[in-house]
């Protein structure tokens, strides 16, 4: 376990109105895992607990080798942490905020800092309550990236981004991994995001992981193959469907499952195979989630 | 605990509140002025003042610091700093109670200073009313670090003000009180020393009560 960034094993927390269950969750040092899932799926309660404030009913949490949440303040010396509800100290000015964490944290890298300041096109005199809530974002990523933490916990970073601060905040994150003992751990409801940056990803919902691996197997094995279908003929019950649309002759099927096999089997049975096509991830997401929720396992 | 962590969190909030103390300095400044001028309308006037000043600087202090850490969302970037919540309780409740000590003190200090000039047997009255109000601004701050509530730290300010009203109704008609108050020499009977010792404990136990019961939650953010 000592290669694992983050650990999470078994995890529950139960709400009046809301339940995390079982979640289970691996990340070696040196990935970027993209956590997905709708809102309210249960990925800011992850979050918190994985940074040991809040408390897990059940189960074990292990951060950069630190139990949570008794360890938190050790583990937190090397965790980066940005949420999208973190605001920064509106009446003090980005300078302040720099003096403040270059005085507490001995691994902050100053040129670095200043660094992030110009290629996010911040002033550093300007006060906190007069930048753009784009400029807020950078601002409080930019505290953690300056720390160098090993582990990156981001907790919907893009989200009320522009394009260009968008691409600008993951391009920072991309650059991070060049240091392959670097992890980030992020979440979001942007697929895009998540599909250009992450090497892992693990769906949630409804406080529940439903799927987790590493971003090629998924974008490999995820396949919605278009069928011609006779009158007549009946498509063979494959593993791994979890949908079927479509009407008349033509059918539409999304797998979780596809190998090469699959469509000798239709062909087997009289289909035509007219395409097979790849999936992005949020129709991945997408696909998933439904098929979960209407009780079929993907 | 992180020791150094608490110190720097305590700086932070003392540079944040550094205009707010420098204008309840002035207020209790002015309010003394208006005591030492010698008419029954400008004693009044300055306590009445003092007594503003005391409450307006505590409240807004604890809910600047506490609730406002909430409320602005500031919350979730302390708590990404390698502190526990212990750390952070610690640190709101060193930095509360000590920005709030010094106009506390330096107005507990001129207004027993210019009492014993001539009005001495005020003093036991206008000590158990000061150290009545650090008492109320730690029930206050306990309230605020515990419930991160505007709602119910308003709530108990207001409580606490009315209780004021019958804590001076109440003291100045305590037989040790209403004896000597207006005489030159500060008389402290048995009376007016338990009183102290309570208040001085509520102020303790208040605090301690803070610690603990943030020490329970499960749940920090």
């Amino acid at each position: 376990m000592t290669d694992l960034a983050v650990y999470l094993e078994g995890v529950s927390k139960e709400y009046p109105h809301f339940t995390l269950a079982d979640i289970n969750v691996a990340l070696p040092t040196g990935s970027i895992m993209g956590f997905i899932g709708a809102n309210g799926a249960g990925k800011s309660t992850t979050i918190r607990i994985l940074m040991g404030l809040v408390r897990q009913d059940r189960g074990t949490v292990q951060v950069l080798g630190k139990s949570m949440p008794e360890q938190q303040a050790d583990a937190k010396r090397d965790i980066g942490f940005a949420s999208e509800d973190m605001r920064l100290y509106k009446r003090a000015t980005v300078q302040w905020h720099l003096e403040f964490m270059r005085s507490i944290d001995p691994k902050w890298d100053q040129s670095y800092a200043e660094l992030l300041v110009k290629r996010f096109d911040l002033r550093p005199q300007q006060k906190i309550k007069g930048l753009s809530h784009g400029q807020r974002v950078k601002a409080a990523l930019l505290l953690q990236l300056a720390r160098r933490p090993r582990l990156l916990v981001l907790d919907e970073p893009t989200t009320g981004l522009d394009p260009v601060a968008r691409q600008e905040v993951l391009g920072e994150l991309m650059e991070i991994l060049a240091d392959d003992q670097r992890t980030i751990f992020f979440s979001s409801q942007n697929t895009l995001d998540v599909e250009q940056i992450s090497d892992r990803i693990t769906f949630i919902d409804r406080g529940r992981v439903i799927d987790t691996g590493d971003k090629e197997s998924f974008l490999d094995r995820w396949r919605r193959v278009r069928l011609e279908v006779p009158p007549g003929v009946v498509l063979p019950a494959l593993p791994g469907v979890v949908g079927t649309a479509g009407s008349g002759r033509l059918a539409i099927v999304t797998m979780s499952r596809f190998e090469p096999a699959i469509t000798a089997a239709y062909h087997d049975a009289g289909a035509t195979v007219n395409a097979v096509d790849n999936m992005t991830l949020e129709e991945i997401f997408v696909a998933n989630v439904m098929s979960r929720r209407e009780g079929k396992v993907a | 605990m992180n020791t150094f962590m608490i110190k720097r969190l305590v700086l932070k909030d003392w540079y944040f509140q550094r205009w707010p103390i420098a204008a309840a300095l002035a207020g209790g400044a002015l309010s003394l002025a208006c005591i030492a001028a010698g008419t029954n309308g400008s004693f009044y006037a300055g306590t009445v003042l003092l007594i503003t000043v005391m409450i307006t600087a505590g409240v807004s202090l604890a809910v600047t610091t506490v609730v406002g850490e909430r409320t602005e969302h500031t919350l979730p970037f302390v708590m990404s700093l390698p502190i526990s919540p212990i750390d952070y309780t610690a640190a709101k409740l060193v930095a509360n109670v000590s920005i709030f000590l010094l106009p506390w003190t330096a107005l507990t200090l001129g207004t027993l200073t210019l009492l014993a000039m001539g009005a001495g047997g005020m003093i036991p009255l206008a000590t158990l009313t000061l150290v009545e109000m650090f008492a109320s601004y730690c029930v206050i701050l306990m309230v605020a670090i515990v419930t991160e509530s505007m709602g119910w730290t308003i709530s108990v300010m207001a409580a606490l003000n009315l209780f004021l009203q019958a804590f001076l109704y109440y003291v100045t008609r305590m037989p040790g009180v209403a004896r000597t108050m207006r005489g030159e020499v500060a008389v402290w009977d048995r009376g007016t020393v338990t009183l102290l010792i309570v208040e001085i404990a509520v102020s303790f136990a208040s605090l301690g009560l803070a610690f603990v019961l943030q020490s329970r939650k499960r749940d920090f953010l």
